[in-house]
C-alpha cells in the first residue's frame, strides 16, 4: 500500500541518520573508554564470544529481510553487551568516572531507537519481527578486569562497523527494484 | 648467451673459458679490444665497476682468434626497500596496490605481493598496465580484520622487502570527481554555477554517496574559499567578486568512510559583466554560502581600483586602497 511505502521510505531515511550519528558517537566513546580504561588503541582483539561480527560475504547480493533480521539480530545484542558494559562500568568505577557512563548509556539508548527501527521495518512485511530470544549474549562474569576492558574495546569496535554498514543496508533498502538487481525489493520478500 | 650481474663498485674477474692463465687471448668489451693493462694473465680484471662498464665482454684466443669465452656484463645494485601504496578507489568492489623503487637497479628485478586477510591468503591479480599494480576484490565487507600486504622485490644481486597493514575504511579514496563544469549566471554578476559527475570509477552511488568539497579563488588571490556539500553534484557560488576570474576545484569522498580524493582539473571561469562595461543600477543582494569566508585584505602595498566591479545602486566605481580591509560587501564612494 502506498501508505506502508511512505513509511518504510521515512523509516529507511531516520534509520540512516540515526545510524550516522550512532556511528559518530561510537567513535568519540572508542577514543574515551580506550583512555579511561588504559587501553591501548591498536590491541588488537580476537572475536568476542556473543558479539555479532559485521563482516560479511556477498553482502550486495543479500534479500532485504536478510539485511533486517541481520541487523536486529546484531543489535539487540549491542542492547544486551552495551546495558552489561555500563553495569561493569557503574561497578568498576563507581561515580569517579560519570563521563564514560553518560557516553554509554547515550549510544546505548542509540542503539535500542535503531533496533526499534528494525523492529517496525520488519513489521512492515509479512513476517513481523522475530521474538527475542531468551538467552542473549553471556555475561562476562568470568572473566577478570583486564579481559573485560578488551571485550568492551571488542563491541565498540564491532558497533562502529555495523553503524556504517547499517546505513549502507538501509540505502539498500531504498533503491528501487529493478528486476536485474539479486536483491529483491521489501515488497517481494516473503 | 651468458649473463654476469655485478654490484656497482665490485671488482670483477672474467676467466677465458677454459683457457689457462697463461694463455695469449685478447679480450673485447663491445667489440671494442681491452688494453692488456687489465689483464693478469688470461684473466681480465676488471676494478670498482660503474654501469658504463656494462656490456658484452668477449675473449678470443690469440693467434687463431677463436672466441672461447663471451659473456654480458650487467652492472647494478640490489633493491632498495620498495615503495607501496593500497587504495580502494571503487569501493565496495575492492582496492588495488601499486609500488615502484625508490632508486633504480639497472638491472632486472621481479616483484611478488601476498596480500593476507586474518588467516586467509587473498589473490592480488597483476594488472597488465601498469605494470607495478595488481588488484583484489574484497570478499568480505564491514570486517575489523585489517589487511596485511606484503610486496617482496627481488634481484640477481639481493632482495628487498616492505609491508602495509591497514584495514578496510582507511584507504577508501575516491578519483577525482569529473567533468566539472563553471559558468557565469546571466544578469548575476557575482554568481557562478558549478556543476560536476561522480567519478566513473565509482561503481556505486546510490549505496554508497560521495560528499564532496569544493574550493575556489579568484586568480588574483591566493586564498581559497571552501564548501562542503554533502549531496548534490552541483553548487552556485554567489560571492564571487565581479569581473573577476576564478579557479575552481572540487574533491570527493564516501559519506561515512576513508579520505578526500585529489582534487578535480582546475576550472576557470568569470561571473557575468554588463557588455560594455558600465556601470548600472542594481541593487546588491548580499547572500552568502560559503563555510569560511574570509573577508577581502588586498597585499598592503597594491590599489586596485577596479570600475567593473559593480557594489551597490548608483553609478559608483569601488577602489580598494592599501590598509583598508574590506569586508566583501563592502562599499567606498569615490
Amino acid at each position: 500500500s502506498p501508505s506502508a511505502a511512505l513509511r518504510r521510505r521515512d523509516l529507511c531515511s531516520r534509520g540512516i541518520r540515526l545510524a550516522g550519528k550512532m556511528r559518530s558517537d561510537v567513535v568519540d566513546l572508542l577514543d574515551t573508554y580506550v583512555e579511561r580504561q588504559g587501553l591501548d588503541a591498536s590491541a588488537s582483539v580476537s572475536a568476542v564470544e556473543g558479539v555479532p561480527a559485521a563482516a560479511v560475504e556477498r553482502w550486495d547480493e543479500q534479500t532485504g529481510t536478510q539485511r533486517l533480521l541481520e541487523n536486529l539480530a546484531a543489535y539487540r545484542a549491542f542492547r544486551v553487551l552495551l546495558a552489561q558494559m555500563l553495569e561493569e562500568q557503574r561497578e568498576q568505577l563507581g561515580e569517579a568516572d560519570a563521563a564514560l557512563g553518560r557516553a554509554l548509556a547515550g549510544v546505548l539508548l542509540q542503539v535500542s531507537a535503531f533496533a526499534y527501527h528494525l523492529e517496525e521495518l520488519l513489521r512492515l512485511e509479512s513476517r513481523g519481527p522475530p521474538s527475542e530470544e531468551g538467552a542473549g549474549p553471556p555475561p562476562a562474569s568470568h572473566l577478570g578486569l583486564f579481559e573485560r576492558k578488551l571485550r568492551g574495546l571488542g563491541v565498540l569496535r564491532e558497533l562502529a562497523q555495523w553503524a556504517v554498514r547499517s546505513a549502507r543496508d538501509l540505502r539498500q533498502l531504498t533503491k528501487p527494484s529493478t528486476g536485474s538487481s539479486s536483491a529483491p525489493s521489501l515488497a517481494e520478500s516473503p | 648467451s651468458h649473463i654476469q650481474y655485478e654490484r656497482v663498485g665490485a671488482d670483477v674477474t672474467m676467466k677465458c673459458g677454459s683457457m689457462d692463465w697463461d694463455a695469449a687471448v685478447t679480450w673485447t668489451a663491445n667489440g671494442t679490444d681491452i688494453d692488456e693493462s687489465h689483464l693478469n694473465g688470461s684473466y681480465l680484471i676488471l676494478k670498482n665497476v660503474d654501469l658504463t662498464q656494462s656490456g658484452q665482454y668477449s675473449c678470443y684466443e690469440g693467434s687463431s682468434w677463436h672466441l672461447k669465452y663471451q659473456t654480458y656484463l650487467r652492472v647494478g645494485t640490489p633493491p632498495k626497500e620498495p615503495v607501496l601504496m593500497c587504495r580502494s578507489h571503487n569501493y565496495p568492489k575492492g582496492f588495488y596496490c601499486s609500488w615502484h623503487l625508490p632508486t633504480p637497479t639497472y638491472i632486472p628485478n621481479s616483484f611478488n605481493i601476498s596480500v593476507i586477510h586474518g588467516t586467509r591468503e587473498m589473490v592480488c591479480e597483476k594488472d597488465a598496465f601498469p605494470k607495478n599494480r595488481c588488484h583484489i576484490r574484497y570478499l568480505q565487507l564491514f570486517s575489523t580484520v585489517k589487511y596485511k600486504v606484503t610486496l617482496t622485490v627481488t634481484n640477481a644481486l639481493g632482495k628487498n622487502s616492505t609491508t602495509l597493514t591497514f584495514d578496510e575504511f582507511a584507504i577508501v579514496k575516491p578519483d577525482p570527481p569529473e567533468s566539472v563544469v563553471a559558468k557565469p549566471v546571466p544578469n548575476n554578476p557575482r554568481r557562478l554555477e558549478v556543476s560536476w559527475q561522480n567519478p566513473s570509477s565509482w561503481p556505486d552511488p546510490e549505496s554508497f554517496p560521495l560528499k564532496f568539497f569544493l574550493r575556489y579563488r579568484p586568480l588574483i588571490l591566493d586564498q581559497w574559499q571552501h564548501v562542503e556539500l554533502s549531496d548534490g553534484t552541483s553548487h552556485t557560488i554567489t560571492d564571487a567578486y565581479a569581473g573577476k576570474e576564478y579557479i575552481i576545484q572540487v574533491a570527493a569522498k564516501d559519506n561515512d568512510i576513508g579520505t578526500w580524493s585529489d582534487w578535480s582539473v582546475a576550472v576557470h571561469a568569470t561571473p557575468w559583466t554588463e557588455e560594455p562595461k558600465h556601470l548600472t543600477t542594481e541593487a546588491q543582494v548580499t547572500e552568502t554560502t560559503s563555510a569560511s569566508t574570509s573577508s577581502f585584505m588586498p597585499p598592503p602595498t597594491t590599489k586596485i581600483c577596479d570600475k567593473g566591479a559593480v557594489v551597490g545602486s548608483g553609478a559608483v566605481a569601488v577602489c580598494w586602497t592599501a590598509g583598508l580591509v574590506l569586508a566583501a560587501y563592502g562599499v567606498l564612494f569615490i
